[in-house]
């Protein structure tokens, strides 16, 4: 008899609950508890965990500021799906699922070999990607991944026009050796190298590879040495770049010749792996500014890395820069979704809310100001690049000192040469 | 209740049977139930685990053959995995051939090359060949990063998997083409030992010199033994490509040579049960430390800074790896088999 009583009064409060919870759901506002969710996968660990842990550190610490201080996008908050990939090809593959799997709008990546591995799923489901670095095979041709900055083919053709223009006073063409990071961090200056060099006027003298693991080239430099190059141009990452910068130096290559690195190398992290005083003079090309650089979004970021990744800070890290406005691209994205096609065309987090985040989001996006972090991101028809613009940079005592404004990095379709992917 | 008192063979199909009772046979079928009504109750997210596992498996499985079965020690797993990836992409894509065909060619294209490279088994075994499978992976990658046809450094396109006009493009649908192929490989697998080439790879690995005595051909059956591993990590290649859809040479490093002789060796060397098991724990392992445990951290202690939970994945995957070698070192299938026993003899254990 004890227990028929407890059954009914369990079912009739059960019932309660269930009748409640529409009204319980109405008493919050209009737009609480209804979020935008978006998956963030970084290397944080892994061997490329010196530029993926301060960058996923700036994609948390960005949404965290976006969410709490600014009330998140249009009044919705920003639903972080964030993800370590460790590096791994596979692991990546089924982070990407998972997003999508979650509902997530859209996904990042800091690197290009990460998105590499998970860009054809994403495209098979109409799953829309950025890439905070990239190479061209991510987007030429161009489908549902976008480059959140300029690419490292971009970054040959901008250093080499810059070479040309203010460093070259000789006569004829300058020899330029290329030391690229066998992958597509290297392929992309490859590439850009092997179809605008000669019309720059610069004779390519030599190529050589190096693994991500290197720890001495001085074999391939001598090769190149013996070549008596100009410039030697580095597309890689920082560890190996201050291997090829420290080996050139130890063999007395430089100072004598030019050296200048893409923007995967060129961080604060090549200063202190291979020391001041050894990359005194180098150049290289970074879509951001600098730490303490006067522009708008400085102060927030400073105050957010000094609050939460103080080492970072120390470090000068210029990766974390990268991600924090690669959130903030992430949050007007958003912004023009929901603006232009509304919240409930994107609550579900399905394949038709990724063509509208994808349609009304992403390919609205025009020059818009990432508080000047770096150059104004836009869409164009054809170019899934969203920033084309990089600068030029010189280490000088110790620290990495602009030299140029914004330089514009032109489209170059790759996919029109017969060489390429090939 | 009755209970077992002995399972009797009278007569030879009997005894030479896989499925010998009526319980393995429940068993049996049940797991297949589950494991084919798998796309009923799980999302994409857990079917790609899945499907992850069963590419995995295949190439395990090839590799426990060569490993566990021949006794032939190669560090080169994911190098042989990438030719046949790239064998089926090639096939596939750009000479547009159909997907049988790329994942056959990829098979034997793999264990031709797995033979090219167990050529020095014949003169050196142990750490010595070790070192040659390592040559393997590195010239492998070498060569897909430099020639042309694999498109390079930049990568190649692989399109769907399809059969006649049967298109694997859903999660599910792969699901079915990959596990189906798992478990024939499974079952061939279980049968290779059981044959007069299991019995001579089990005797090379044992004393390739008693073997030899006994009339055990060790060239034949080594090459055999890398043919075959290597076929099936062709397979497992070519599976891998058309569910990723894109391949590049840095997703088969090095590393994920290691991971697949720590899978086996977890699992339990030469058994058939063991890829089955040291698969399934280092994927679920993987998955459950990036996917659960790191996220249920950073939500949990919000008063440390974004990210700091990251540093626990590996520590904790490297820590469970090492507990495991030191409390199991015979693998999960050794206490597998103590299970069954203890189940066949209950309750009278002792």
């Amino acid at each position: 008899m004890n227990n028929k009583r407890l059954i009914i009064a369990v079912i009739i409060c059960l019932a309660l609950i269930v009748a409640a919870l529409p009204f319980l759901s109405a008493c919050g506002g209009d737009k609480e508890g209804r979020t935008l969710k978006v998956g963030i996968t970084t290397p944080t660990t892994g061997k490329a965990a010196e530029k993926g842990a301060p960058m996923g550190h700036g994609n948390l610490d960005c949404f965290e500021y976006i969410n709490n201080e600014l009330g998140g996008v249009e009044g919705y908050q920003i639903e972080v799906v964030w993800r370590d990939n460790g590096y791994d090809a596979a692991k990546v593959a089924t982070i990407v699922k998972s997003f999508m799997d979650e509902g997530c709008l859209l996904f990042t990546t800091s690197s290009s070999a990460m998105m590499t591995a998970s860009m054809e799923i994403a495209n098979r489901a109409g799953f829309p990607g950025m890439a905070a670095f990239s190479s061209p095979i991510i987007y030429r041709p161009p489908q549902h991944i976008y480059g959140q900055m300029p690419d490292y083919g971009d970054d040959f053709l901008v250093f080499a026009k810059y070479y040309m223009d203010n460093i070259w006073k000789g006569s004829g063409k300058p020899k330029m050796a290329l030391h690229l990071l066998n992958n597509s961090t290297g392929a992309g200056a490859r590439d850009a190298a092997r179809a605008y060099a000669a019309d720059l006027g610069i004779e390519i003298v030599a190529t050589e590879e190096h693994a991500s693991t290197t720890t001495s080239e001085m074999e391939s430099l001598t090769r190149i040495k013996a070549l008596n190059p100009d410039v030697l141009y580095i597309s890689s990452t920082p560890a190996p770049t201050a291997v090829v910068v420290k080996n050139a130096y130890e063999l007395g290559m430089f100072p004598g010749i030019t050296i200048g690195s893409g923007h995967a190398g060129f961080t604060s992290a090549l200063v202190d792996i291979a020391g001041a005083d050894i990359t005194e003079g180098v150049y290289g090309v970074f879509p951001t500014v600098n730490w303490g650089d006067d522009v708008p979004a400085m102060a927030k970021m400073t105050e957010y890395i000094k609050k939460n990744h103080a080492e970072d800070y120390e470090k000068k890290n210029m990766d974390y820069i990268t991600c924090w406005a690669q959130s903030l691209i992430v949050a007007e994205i958003l912004k023009e979704a929901v603006n232009n096609a509304g919240y409930d065309a994107l609550a579900a987090g399905d394949a038709n809310s990724w063509k509208a985040l994808e349609e009304q989001g992403i390919q609205k996006l025009k020059d818009y100001d990432v508080g000047g972090l770096h150059g104004p991101v836009s869409y164009t028809a054809g170019d899934n690049r969203l920033s084309k613009s990089v600068r030029v940079f010189q280490v000088q005592n110790g620290e990495i000192v602009p030299l140029t404004d914004w330089i514009d990095a032109p489209v170059v379709k790759y996919e029109e040469f017969d060489w390429f992917g090939k | 209740m009755s209970l077992p008192c002995g399972t009797r063979n009278y007569n030879y199909a009997e005894d030479m049977a896989i499925v010998r009772t009526k319980t393995h046979w429940v068993l049996l079928i049940a797991l297949l139930v589950i494991i084919f009504t798998a796309p009923l109750y799980f999302g994409n997210y857990w079917l790609g685990v899945m499907n992850l596992i069963g590419i995995t498996l295949i190439a395990a499985i090839g590799l426990n053959i060569l490993v566990g079965y021949c006794g032939q020690l190669s560090i080169g797993h994911a190098g042989f995995i990438a030719v046949g990836a790239y064998t089926a992409a090639i096939l596939t894509n750009r000479l547009e051939m159909p997907f049988l065909v790329g994942l056959i060619g990829a098979g034997v294209v793999s264990g031709l090359i797995g033979i090219v490279f167990g050529l020095p088994s014949v003169r050196v075994k142990g750490f010595y060949l070790a070192i040659t499978t390592i040559a393997a992976q590195f010239i492998i990658i070498w060569v897909i990063n430099h020639w042309g046809y694999t498109g390079g450094f930049l990568g190649i396109k692989v399109p769907y998997a399809s059969i006649g006009g049967l298109v694997f493009r859903s999660e599910s649908s792969q699901f079915y083409l990959i596990t189906i192929i798992a478990v024939l490989c499974v079952f061939f697998a279980k049968n290779l030992a059981r044959t007069k080439v299991g019995r001579a790879f089990i005797a090379i690995r044992d004393n390739d010199l008693a073997a030899e005595v006994m009339g055990v051909n060790l060239l034949y059956y080594k090459l055999l033994a890398f043919f075959i591993g290597c076929f099936f990590a062709g397979i497992a290649g070519a599976l891998l490509a058309h569910w990723i859809g894109f391949l590049n040479a840095e997703q088969f490093s090095f590393t994920e040579s290691i991971l697949y002789v720590g899978m086996i060796i977890i699992g339990g060397l030469g058994t058939s049960v063991g890829p089955i098991f040291g698969v399934i724990f280092i994927r679920i392992l993987q998955q459950l430390l990036t996917m659960e445990l790191v996220p249920f951290l950073e939500s949990t202690f919000t008063n440390f800074p974004s990210g700091f939970a990251t540093g626990v994945t590996p520590m904790l995957f490297g820590l469970v790896i090492v507990l495991f070698l030191i409390l199991e070192p015979r693998g999960l299938a050794h206490r597998w088999a103590l299970f069954k026993s203890a189940y066949r003899l209950w309750p009278f254990s002792y």
